[in-house]
């Protein structure tokens, strides 16, 4: 009986200690390198939310047909179904591994709208080439950042499973939409959309760069 | 009945509206949100503004709902921020979906409300100001001192976890000034201010700022009163320059004072004057154009077709440093007298150094190679800027010079040679045609030769240097000079006799006499007593009878070997062919000229009188 609790007891200690183990088990020139592959994640996903401001906003006040024009035009973003927090309370609940793996989500899940988005932007009236251009870029920074999040993965967990997951997008019959102001709805929340993904993208990656790399204290 | 009561009724409703009106009773102004923001990313706060409240007590609510829910909230908190605010703490903020928000006005007349606000809490964040600014000088022991700013960043801001990310900036200005000094300080929590001017006082703000968000408010002002006694210099660097400035100004005090004229010769050498052989700057001074035309074998100017001799290839420049002309000839030549000299060699001596007995050796490079040419430094320059380009087609009848002549680009100083004075024109008229050579001088560098000699003259330098222009062994295929670029596009540019005097020599002329000729022909040469060209000149034609004699060779001690030509009978060629001639003997004297034949316009005669000319030239 008493080997009994002294084995529970030790069990439940050492269960304990490896929740609590660092993330980086090779050592120190493990840390030293997650700490540099943050900082470039960060860099990468602080200029790609940039981008993303700048779009949402051009494309509305180039295509805008009147005062609040588009605050009818808001609807549910195709990432919606994918929990995110919504606060720092929320974000320090959430077990670091499982971060990582929904940031590789979220970027994931913009691969294909973002293709999309460029192609058929074409077909929108006034010429919007600068506004094609910073999707490109996006697009291709987006797969930068992708690469760097999935290295980020493996170092802090090398048994890190990720499923290839991310949330399908649905939203191309409405781009292509006959309807001209039905399209200009479309876009607009298409980048509303991702001006928001890629600042949580951001802010996710800045704080898991505390949490994961400088042990909680920046 | 009934309507005396309606109208009753109706009256008094009216009575105490119109009372009510008159009490200035009304329902309320719509009220504004004029701002939403939240300090850290986890809390956020609306603030409204009132419209008129008419006139009674106002009630003032806000209500909420989010995007794609459909339940109506009511504020959870009006009195943390304040009146006329609504606070939302952590539990009621949801960073990334949008808050479509209103506010109410509620008197007893009516209900008023404000327009919709939408919100989306990531992008309204506006900190408060860095707290604990705190101002040092310090003086570090072993650099400037310096100004240093410390804050901490405002009280709500989670730095530390990474969930907000602030950058600063600071700003400060001695009191008297009228503009700020802005400075960008980044992610970090100090900031050291380098200039700033001892005895003022400073005032010093700061901010900051979330990494996509708002600037904050400046902090409140702190000041710093800065030392008057403050150092600001660095001691030990002004130190340091004073003591090497003072040994660099002995070091050159030294310098000049004991090897002042050395450094001087050094740094600035002397210039030789030219010397163009054949080239009597006496027959410039005078303004003889003709006659000083002739000495370079041009029959007048513009050259004709006739000018076969052209002595381009006997044009010699030599560069005796004492500038003895004869005697040293008699001694030195031909082993010195005028020597062809590699190009890059750096003798100033000006002799030659070729030791084939051609004229223009393959080693000297042409015999316009000579280094020491011209020491005519603006000419050279000149020369040198000028690219002019010279092709001389030489008749191959032995007669042969190689390498270039006009070497006008100078790799360095040294092989600027001098200008064949011959311009024979290059379009319009017809060009020097001779039997030995045909020069072809474009316009421009004839114009720009004119304009480059007379500068040289007017320098007044010396001509311790003739050039050789042998037309030995080698055949001179080209002479080419870079196009110069014609500073005067006149054709007659060349050599006119102008008001300044050209080629004035500073030193006197001395003159070569033939003293007598032995049997064997040698030829012993004197120098002349100073003579007027004038004197020398035309009494030659009259005068001297025509005795011709041949080079055979030249002996080790430099001396001429002629023999009498029974032949010669040489008819009174004319002056200018003479002198080409001479020139063209002359040149073969002035180098080993065991394989110098002379083909002078079809004679081998050399006219002692043309010599003597020539020797003038030469030796001027």
């Amino acid at each position: 009986g008493s080997l009994l609790l002294l084995l529970l007891m030790s069990n439940l200690l050492l269960c304990k200690n490896v929740a609590s183990q660092p993330m980086c088990p090779s050592g120190s020139s493990c840390r030293v390198s997650l700490r540099d592959l943050f900082e470039r994640a960060i860099i990468l996903s602080h200029y790609i939310h940039s981008l993303s401001s700048e779009l949402s906003q051009e494309f509305d006040a180039q295509y805008s047909q009147g005062p609040e024009f588009f605050t009818q035009a808001m609807s549910m973003c195709h990432t919606a179904s994918l929990s995110t927090p919504a606060g720092k309370e929320q974000a320090h609940q959430i077990h670091q591994k499982d971060f990582v793996i929904l940031v590789i989500h979220l970027l994931r899940s913009w691969t294909e709208p973002l293709s999309h988005l460029i192609i058929e932007a074409n077909h929108l009236p006034k010429a919007p080439d600068t506004l094609i251009a910073k999707a490109m870029e996006i697009q291709e920074q987006n797969q930068r950042l992708l690469e760097g999040v999935k290295k980020i993965s493996k170092l802090v967990d090398p048994e890190i499973i990720d499923n290839g997951d991310y949330s399908v997008w649905l939203g191309l019959p409405s781009l292509q939409s006959n309807d001209l102001e039905s399209r200009l709805f479309a876009y607009h929340n298409e980048f509303r959309c991702l001006r928001r993904d890629t600042h949580k993208v951001d802010n996710y990656l800045k704080f898991l760069k505390c949490q994961i790399a400088y042990d909680g204290s920046c | 009945m009934q309507e005396n009561v309606t109208r009753a009724v109706v009256f008094t409703l009216l009575l105490c509206l119109n009372i009510r009106l008159l009490n200035g009773e009304s329902p309320p102004g719509k009220p504004v949100i004029f701002k939403c923001s939240s300090p850290e990313k986890e809390t956020f706060t609306c603030w409204w503004k009132p419209g008129a409240n008419g006139g009674l007590p106002t009630n003032y609510t806000l209500t909420y709902y989010k995007e794609g829910e459909d339940t109506i909230y009511e504020c959870p908190d009006y009195n943390t921020s304040g009146p006329n605010s609504c606070y939302f703490s952590k539990k009621f903020t949801s960073l990334w979906s949008v808050y479509i928000i209103r506010v109410y006005a509620t008197n007893k007349m009516g209900i008023s409300a404000s327009d919709e606000r939408l919100v989306d809490v990531a992008y309204i964040v506006e900190p408060n100001p860095p707290k604990n600014v705190t101002l040092e000088i310090q003086q570090p022991e072993d650099g400037k001192p310096y100004l240093w700013i410390k804050w901490v960043p405002p009280t709500l801001a989670d730095t530390a976890s990474g969930w907000l990310l602030l950058q600063y900036e600071v700003r400060l200005k001695h009191e008297k000034a009228v503009e700020w000094e802005i400075y960008f300080a980044g992610q970090q929590t100090n900031f050291k201010v380098l200039s700033f001017y001892p005895g003022y006082k400073y005032l010093v703000h700061v901010r900051c700022k979330p990494d996509h968000g708002l600037w904050s408010k400046w902090s409140e002002e702190h000041s710093i009163e800065i030392p008057s006694d403050l150092n600001m210099n660095d001691e030990t660097t002004w130190i340091f320059v004073a003591i090497l400035s003072a040994v660099i100004c002995l070091v050159m005090v030294w310098a000049v004072a004991f090897k002042g004229y050395r450094m001087m010769t050094c740094i600035l050498p002397p210039v030789p004057g030219p010397k163009i052989k054949g080239f009597d700057t006496r027959l410039l001074e005078t303004g003889k154009t003709e006659e000083f035309l002739t000495a370079f074998g041009c029959q007048g100017f513009p050259p004709t077709s006739d000018c076969e001799d052209l002595l381009v290839e006997f044009l010699e420049v030599n560069d005796s440093e004492d500038q003895q002309l004869m005697p040293s000839f008699s001694k030195k030549y031909p082993g010195q007298g005028v020597k062809f000299r590699h190009p890059d060699r750096d003798n100033d001596s000006g002799h030659g150094s070729c030791d084939s007995p051609s004229l223009l050796s393959e080693k000297c490079g042409g015999p316009w190679a000579n280094p020491r040419t011209f020491h005519i430094p603006k000419v050279i320059e000149k020369l040198e800027n000028l690219e002019a380009n010279i092709t001389c087609t030489w008749d191959p009848l032995n007669i042969s010079t190689e390498g270039k002549i006009f070497n006008f680009h100078t790799n360095g100083s040294r092989s600027s040679t001098w200008p064949l004075p011959q311009p024979s024109q290059h379009k319009p008229r017809s060009p020097y045609h001779s039997t030995a050579e045909v020069c072809k001088l474009p316009m421009g560098p004839k114009a720009a030769l004119a304009t480059v000699l007379d500068k040289s003259v007017k320098d007044a330098l010396k001509f311790s240097k003739s050039i050789e222009i042998g037309g030995e062994e080698k055949a001179v295929k080209k002479m080419e000079v870079e196009s110069f670029p014609a500073k005067t596009e006149q054709d007659t540019a060349w050599l006119l006799p102008q008001e300044k005097t050209p080629f004035i020599p500073e030193k006197t002329l001395d003159y070569v006499e033939i003293h007598k000729v032995n049997k064997d022909g040698a030829l012993s040469l004197t120098p002349k007593q100073k003579n007027s060209i004038d004197q020398t000149e035309k009494p030659q034609a009259s005068e001297i009878s025509k005795e011709y004699v041949k080079v055979v060779r030249v002996t080790d001690n430099n001396i001429l070997v002629l023999v009498p030509d029974p032949r010669a009978q040489n008819k009174e060629a004319p002056r200018s062919l003479q002198q080409n001639q001479a020139e063209k003997d002359t040149s073969c004297f002035t180098a080993t000229p065991s394989n110098c034949r002379l083909h002078l316009g079809g004679s081998d005669y050399l006219d002692p009188a043309s010599l003597t000319h020539s020797f003038h030239g030469q030796f001027e």
